[in-house]
């Protein structure tokens, strides 16, 4: 059983590191938490779910689902945050909430709160090792995870946008003077936080075979902020290792503690290691107050 | 002094025009909705306690509300208590609650408290949900008895009124009370820069438990009362939606400024009674509401330089350009008779000297 767990954690652990990937990448730019990021995927997902039920082709219909998350995150960053940028901590978060509570109730206005099943051809096949059952579609989710995360952190690294990223997070008014198009830059990144935050929702969907409005909230932003919370904020390795950690707590949890009290007792632990660690594993270089 | 006084004026004669409500409304749904309205102002209060004064974004308020209302019902129903133990005993267990949250999160602050506060408000009602014996899951508690104060039941809407206006009052009085007194400066100090406040002495960490403590009392002592007057209270009154809600009252009305916070609750408790649709669009509308009026007006309607202050400050303009001109004229005048007056001094100085 204890093996099962375990896959079982590390896989609903990779779904969460391609949420949280997005997420965590936003939230180190500005150490403002994006509360829409899991809203702004869920109408992306439905977008795609809509397009290939209209009979689209399937390639064509991601790609419009990661367009629709890049501009709509743009639009975000725009109205929700632009303006309040350095009006404190808690004015952008009550924004963000705002907004993200308009698009989840245009998502129950216009596809209501059932839950569809998301088939779109594309089922991993079980492995058995003895006792055992692995997905490949888990594996599949996970290298997606990792490939993402090295092709980011590359970007951050030697591309010139990267490079203005990393400026930006550090400071915006010099990086302002040193020629750094902020807004543009910060949009940017924005866009690109949206567009991963759909492939995961997507990849997410395709694990449970369903969609429904509650892959954005519950399941998407909060997932999401607990991880990067376990693995630092602002870093991509502590944003996979934290998700990981997340699913693997979730597993065992409800596995050998309790499955009806399983998502207190992962808050609990959320909350205890805050208590202990709250730079999280991998504290970004720069230290920020708790 | 003169000013102070008007102002209690006209608080009183609010609430003497408020004692007459019940006598003028005479349909049995609106003044329902009334009580509801004083019970949620005191949840608006205890958040803008919170969020207002001691700057601190708690997306917990609804856990709560339901702990208050599931105490004082388990109270009720289980132990049969007297009515006024098993009141205050909720709002009392609230605020231990409360103290214990605080204490959990003294050193943290900004997102950390916030996911705290929502990891509580989720734990809340996984509890409430599954913990069937006690609370009976999500069918909730029915036939929570009303409240009795000394062998008098205000079990109609027209006597639960005054409860929940004496209630309104007393809460309002004892927040004021605490907003003016050294530990109110010492949170409004925290909300400012939490770095200064602890340089000039303030313990940031012990005034943020104290804060939440009194905050989740007067929050218990509104879902107690709220639990009383339904007779039934429910998993779901502790979402985490209706969490934001409750925050959305505060802000709505003003951070900062307590009739704003009754005013958010009067908008934002009557505006879904007056359609069936606008209940379906009532949390689209309070998202709008929220990114709106963080973009121009944070501070809400009656909050420091919020919409009302505006609207006088632009009439307050008028009426100074007005009499600005006035007085510059008269000041022109003076001038000029100073100018003169100067002028002829210099020169009779100028023709004394040369002299």
């Amino acid at each position: 059983m204890f093996l099962q767990y375990l896959i079982n954690g590390l896989s609903i652990g990779s779904v969460y590191a391609l949420i949280a990937i997005g997420f965590n990448m936003v939230y180190g730019i500005l150490n403002l938490l994006n509360f829409a990021h899991g809203d702004t995927y869920t109408v992306g997902c439905f977008v795609i779910f809509a397009l290939v039920a209209m009979k689209l082709n399937i390639f064509l219909a991601i790609m419009c689902g990661i367009l629709v998350g890049y501009i709509l995150n743009t639009l975000v960053e725009r109205f929700a945050y632009r303006s309040v940028r350095f009006s404190g901590r808690i004015t952008p978060t009550i924004s963000a909430v705002g907004i993200a509570y308009v698009m989840r109730n245009v998502v129950l206005r216009i596809w209501g709160p059932e839950t569809y099943p998301f088939d779109m051809g594309i089922r991993g096949a079980q492995v058995k090792f003895g006792n055992f059952v692995l997905g490949t579609l888990q594996i599949y989710i996970f290298i997606i995870a990792i490939v993402l995360m090295l092709l980011i952190t590359f970007i951050l690294k030697r591309s010139k946008i990267g490079q203005s990223v990393t400026a930006i997070s550090q400071s915006i008014p010099i990086s302002a003077l040193m020629g750094v198009p902020v807004n543009r830059t910060i949009s940017t990144v924005y866009g690109v936080g949206g567009a991963l935050g759909v492939i995961g929702g997507f990849l997410f969907c395709i694990y449970y075979e369903s969609i429904f409005l509650g892959i954005g909230f519950m399941l998407g932003t909060m997932k999401a902020w607990m991880s990067s919370i376990i693995g630092g904020i602002g870093s991509l390795k502590g944003a996979i290792i934290g998700a990981l950690t997340l699913g693997l707590m979730e597993s065992f949890t409800g596995g050998y503690i309790s499955s009806q009290y399983r998502d207190s007792f992962v808050w609990g632990f959320i909350v205890i290691f805050i208590l202990i660690r709250p730079k999280g594993l991998f504290p970004s270089a720069i230290s920020e107050k708790v | 002094m003169i000013n102070k006084n008007k102002k209690n004026n006209y608080g009183l004669i609010f609430i003497v025009f408020t004692i007459f409500i019940p006598f003028i409304v005479k349909d049995q749904y609106q003044l329902r909705v009334i009580n509801m309205v004083l019970l949620y102002s005191i949840i608006a209060l205890s958040v803008n306690l919170i969020v207002g004064f001691s700057g601190q974004l708690d997306f917990g308020r609804s856990a709560f509300v339901g702990l208050g209302g599931y105490w004082y019902a388990i109270m009720m129903l289980h132990f049969h208590l007297p009515f006024i133990i098993a009141f205050i005993s909720a709002s009392l267990f609230c605020a231990f609650v409360g103290f214990g949250l605080g204490m959990v999160c003294r050193r943290s602050s900004f997102d950390y408290l916030t996911l705290m506060t929502v990891g509580f408000n989720i734990m809340c009602m996984q509890v409430f949900l599954n913990w069937i014996p006690v609370t009976n899951g999500a069918l909730g508690l029915r036939l929570i008895p009303s409240a009795t104060l000394f062998g008098f039941s205000f079990d109609t809407n027209f006597k639960f009124f005054y409860f929940a206006l004496f209630l309104l009052i007393i809460c309002y009085i004892v927040i004021k009370r605490i907003t003016k007194s050294k530990i109110g400066r010492a949170f409004e100090a925290i909300r400012d820069d939490p770095i200064a406040a602890s340089y000039s002495g303030i313990d940031v960490a012990n005034f943020k438990v104290i804060n939440f403590s009194i905050a989740s009392f007067f929050t218990g002592i509104a879902g107690a009362a709220i639990a009383s007057y339904v007779n039934f209270i429910s998993p779901f009154a502790s979402s985490l939606d209706e969490s934001i809600y409750l925050l959305q009252m505060a802000i709505l009305g003003g951070l900062g400024s307590l009739p704003g916070s009754i005013l958010g609750a009067v908008i934002l408790v009557i505006a879904p009674e007056i359609s069936r649709t606008f209940y379906e669009y009532r949390l689209m509308f309070v998202g709008f509401l929220m990114v709106v009026m963080m973009l121009w007006v944070p501070n809400g309607i009656l909050g420091k330089n919020g919409i009302g202050e505006r609207v006088i400050g632009i009439k307050k303009l008028y009426s100074d350009k007005k009499n600005k001109q006035k007085r510059d004229n008269g000041k022109r005048t003076l001038l000029k008779s100073k100018n003169v007056f100067s002028s002829k001094k210099e020169n009779n100085g100028s023709g004394g000297k040369k002299k």
